[in-house]
């Protein structure tokens, strides 16, 4: 899928050079949308979904001791 | 006065024309520099770090686009679309990486006590930023491209075919990497 997005991109590329602006940019956003599903399904874990679980916000351990100051 | 408000106009398209050649050219300068990172280091690209190359390719047509057109503003809208895809992608690594976990170490080495990832979110936030100023004193404005010098036309047609070549070489390394499946930092698909 990588290779699929380069290549729609090289001929986005290729087609600007030769002066096709429109359909460059039509070929661009193409491969734009299949990056972002691509972003998308190698991010997604069919454990935490798309959560990041080791991100912790509440407050840990470390702020009890300033608490009890 | 006529005289010097066409003299701040001329000021203007050409601050205008620098700032988004300076731009492309920190662009390819940074898309070379991740192409000798992976072949005279041996940095192998992750997925993620391969789709950050290729925001930044994105913004690369964004800025050539703006840069033969003078009297639209479609290159910038472009250039911000993918630059926003840029942060989305890297603050989305940066965030995965940012406890090591067995498996999910940051990859590749650090430059200036930086990770790669972090650097994309800085170029990203850099990017929207140079894209907005632009915007905020030069967007709207119409003049000819042809106006240029023949020095500032070779420039940029050289810069152009520069980025296009780079995409290619991107393109090769990609299909050497991945092949036609998924990418992983193991090694070369194709060599082994």
């Amino acid at each position: 899928m990588m290779a699929a997005i380069y290549a729609i991109l090289l001929i986005a590329f290729v087609l600007d050079l030769l002066g096709r602006g429109r359909l460059a940019v039509c070929c661009l956003f193409l491969s734009f949308i299949i990056c972002v599903w691509l972003f998308l399904w190698e991010i997604y874990s069919p454990e935490y979904g798309f959560r990041m679980p080791w991100l912790q916000v509440e407050l840990g351990p470390i702020f009890a001791p300033l608490r009890s100051v | 006065m006529r005289g010097t408000k066409n003299t701040g106009g001329r000021i203007a398209v050409v601050f205008d024309r620098i700032s988004l050649l300076g731009m492309l050219l920190i662009l390819a300068a940074i898309l070379t520099a991740a192409m000798l990172m992976q072949y005279g280091f041996g940095e192998i690209p992750c997925p993620l770090c391969l789709l950050q190359r290729f925001a930044m390719f994105g913004c690369c047509f964004g800025l050539i686009v703006q840069l033969r057109s003078a009297t639209s503003e479609q290159g910038t809208g472009i250039s911000l679309i993918f630059a926003i895809l840029l942060l989305v992608i890297s603050a989305r690594q940066t965030l995965l990486d940012l406890f090591p976990r067995p498996g999910h170490e940051y990859i590749g080495s650090a430059i200036f006590g930086i990770h790669m990832p972090v650097w994309s979110v800085l170029i990203a936030v850099a990017l929207l930023l140079g894209l907005a100023t632009r915007l905020a004193f030069f967007g709207g404005r119409s003049y000819s491209v042809m106006g240029d010098g023949l020095l500032t036309r070779r420039l940029v047609r050289g810069l152009i075919i520069y980025v296009v070549l780079l995409c290619a070489i991107n393109f090769i390394s990609v299909i050497i990497q991945c092949g036609a499946g998924e990418c992983h930092t193991f090694g070369y698909r194709l060599l082994r």
